[in-house]
């Protein structure tokens, strides 16, 4: 009885999925934008159906059911993704309904990920994804953003490829695709080829996540999107390789990986965005500094695990209005390096980014400082204080785009920047009710006080120049190969 | 093919084909490259279905063990997948080819400021 009252709320999720695809497809067919607006209403309303979440479910029959998890990251991903959906498609609306369809189909594919706990579906799901970003970035057919969904393209092959090794391991080794079933066994790293095979699936999904140079295709697509498909990417879509990494720190006994991959890439993308004058490649380097605080809260896992899925909605809610309002800004003024557009951008750009801008610094009571105090107080020391340097440091480089407050003229694009910026004020309000314990003076305090070394760490940094390293497509391959080496060497050595 | 001897060539191929990706410089042997690890990859998959005297896994062979069907299943959809990967890839190859006039992944990379479109640019 119990399995029938559970099956509903999956098959309202699955519903919602399948109707969010076929409005892609009809899209596509060239059935009119208007098919977009459809697709974000019936998601809204199918998770309204299976909104408390289920535990546990199928689709298909045992043995070869794909196992479904409806929890809080799933819940959180459903509410979230129409916003950015809506975001992305008022500013995109006067394209064609083919453009709209592809949105669609990738909006769609993010749900599914979201809900999906099985190696192969994820795999599938996130090729899937890539190829719709793929195309989504080069939609302009302007030769480097096609440069750089090539990019993209290669390297997140290279990332799959990977992945489809480690999966024919887990397999071999455990007989089962299902990642439910594989926490039931909680095997351990000891035998070889599940050690190896755990480290490729690491390795491939984090090649797919945009993580610290094996993933640095990120900065270059993201800076070269057109603004809908950026805003979607920075909001929801890039996030589905963390959503991979995080299942799989779930199930397997790859959490420390993870955790260690997290810091490296926060540190990586914190540095490179130090010095970066480019104000949409600055937030793409960003964004691989904010993939630390979600690596580090998935991968140790427990009640941390929490507070990453609490960080992973924010930061979508923040960055998504980040990108959206400097993309909009750059259109508007046409031109990309922060010092030339300071005083210079419209009315709506500059809201956009200031609201942004001081959530993610972690300005109090705002979504970025609630997300970063919740997750702080649930991790253990050492990666405590890791996470804290983070946050001097995002307050440090964020203060570089502070002369691009002051907006000048004109009123640009208020569409997205209300709907993100709703979302993200939303989210504080939210946030603050349900952690009274982030209300205390001596938080704020350590807040301020964060802020404001990272100002004055700014004050030092920007005397100094430092020419980092060009980093290349085949380095990049080089060294995702050199990652699952390291990675499976380590396993072998631990299991 | 025996199991075994199928997974040997299946790393073969793969490190063979890593191989041609990151050392060519040309766009078309990166794919190529890609391609081979690709089936590789696949070949792996099918030879971890293999088992001692086992016919194929398809219903109304006949009596006695047969292949685990659950690899070729996956097989499928990974072909499939790198099927839509190679061509969406050529296409912007082709795109580059003509408005760039190179397929050198160095040049490409290595190209500074603003790239004139040759082409007739956004549509």
């Amino acid at each position: 009885m119990a399995g029938t009252l559970r099956r509903e709320p999956v098959t309202a999720a699955v519903a919602g999925v399948l109707l969010y695809l076929a409005l892609g497809v009809a899209g596509l067919l060239g059935a009119g934008r208007g098919t977009g607006l459809l697709a974000i209403l019936g998601g809204w309303a199918s998770l309204l159906l299976w909104a408390p979440g289920f535990p546990l479910g199928t689709l298909g029959g045992p043995p070869w059911g794909v196992a479904l998890a409806g929890d809080t990251l799933a819940v959180g991903f459903w509410a979230l993704a129409p916003l950015v959906h809506a975001a992305a498609w008022w500013h995109e609306r006067h394209r064609s309904t083919t453009f709209h369809g592809l949105v669609t189909l990738l909006v769609g594919t993010c749900l599914a990920t979201v809900l999906s706990r099985d190696l192969f579906n994820l795999f599938i799901l996130l090729d899937l994804g890539s190829l719709l970003g793929a195309i989504l970035i080069a939609y302009d057919l302007r030769s480097r953003p096609v440069w750089a969904g090539l990019r993209y393209l290669l390297l997140s092959a290279l990332g799959m490829l990977v992945y489809l090794l480690g999966l024919g391991l887990v397999y071999g080794e455990l007989g089962t695709l299902s990642l439910v079933q594989i926490a039931e066994l909680a095997p351990g790293l000891a035998p070889p080829a599940l050690g190896v095979g755990a480290s490729l699936l690491v390795v491939g999904t984090a090649v797919k996540a945009g993580v610290f140079l094996i993933g640095f295709w990120l900065p270059e697509a993201y800076r070269l999107a057109p603004v809908g498909v950026v805003t979607l990417l920075a909001g929801l879509a890039g996030k589905m390789g963390i959503v991979a990494l995080a299942r799989l720190s779930e199930a397997l006994p790859v959490g420390p990986a993870v955790a260690a991959l997290g810091v490296i890439t926060g540190f990586g993308g914190l540095v490179y965005a130090l010095w970066e004058r480019d104000l949409m490649r600055f937030l793409a380097y960003h964004i691989l500094s904010q993939y630390g605080y979600m690596l580090v809260g998935f991968g140790l896992g427990g009640p941390a695990f929490a507070g990453a899925v609490y960080y992973t909605i924010a930061h979508c809610l923040f960055k998504g209005l980040l990108f959206y309002a400097g993309g909009s800004g750059i259109e508007a003024v046409g031109v990309r390096e922060i010092p030339h557009l300071a005083g210079r951008l419209p009315r709506a750009a500059g809201w956009g980014l200031a609201l942004g801008t001081w959530s993610i610094a972690g300005l109090p009571p705002l979504a970025g400082f609630v997300a970063k105090e919740f997750l702080g107080g649930l991790v253990p020391s050492p990666y405590a204080w890791a996470l804290t340097l983070l946050g001097v440091g995002t307050a440090a480089s964020f203060s570089k785009i502070l002369p691009l407050l002051h907006p000048a003229r004109g009123h640009g694009a208020w569409g997205g920047v209300l709907f993100l910026g709703m979302g993200v004020v939303g989210f504080s309000a939210w946030g603050l009710a349900s952690l009274p314990g982030v209300l205390s003076p001596a938080t704020w305090g350590k807040a301020l006080a964060a802020v404001v070394a990272g100002y004055g760490l700014f004050l030092l940094v920007r005397r100094v120049r430092v020419p980092l390293p060009k980093v290349e497509l085949d380095h990049i391959s080089l060294a995702v190969l050199v990652a699952a080496g390291l990675l499976a060497v380590a396993h072998l050595l631990v299991g | 093919m025996e199991g075994l001897a199928g997974a040997a060539l299946a790393i073969a191929l793969v490190g063979l084909g890593l191989w041609t990706l990151i050392v060519r410089r040309n766009l078309i042997w990166k794919l190529l490259g890609l391609n081979v690890g690709a089936s590789g990859a696949v070949l792996f998959l099918v030879s971890l279905a293999h088992r001692p005297g086992a016919r194929p896994p398809i219903a109304g062979l006949g009596p006695g063990p047969s292949a685990d069907p659950l690899p070729h299943a996956l097989v499928l959809t990974a072909i499939v997948i790198d099927f839509a990967t190679l061509a969406l890839a050529l296409v912007y190859v082709i795109f580059l080819t003509e408005s760039r006039r190179t397929q050198d992944v160095r040049r490409l990379e290595r190209e500074e400021g603003e790239w004139p479109e040759r082409l007739g640019g956004s549509r």
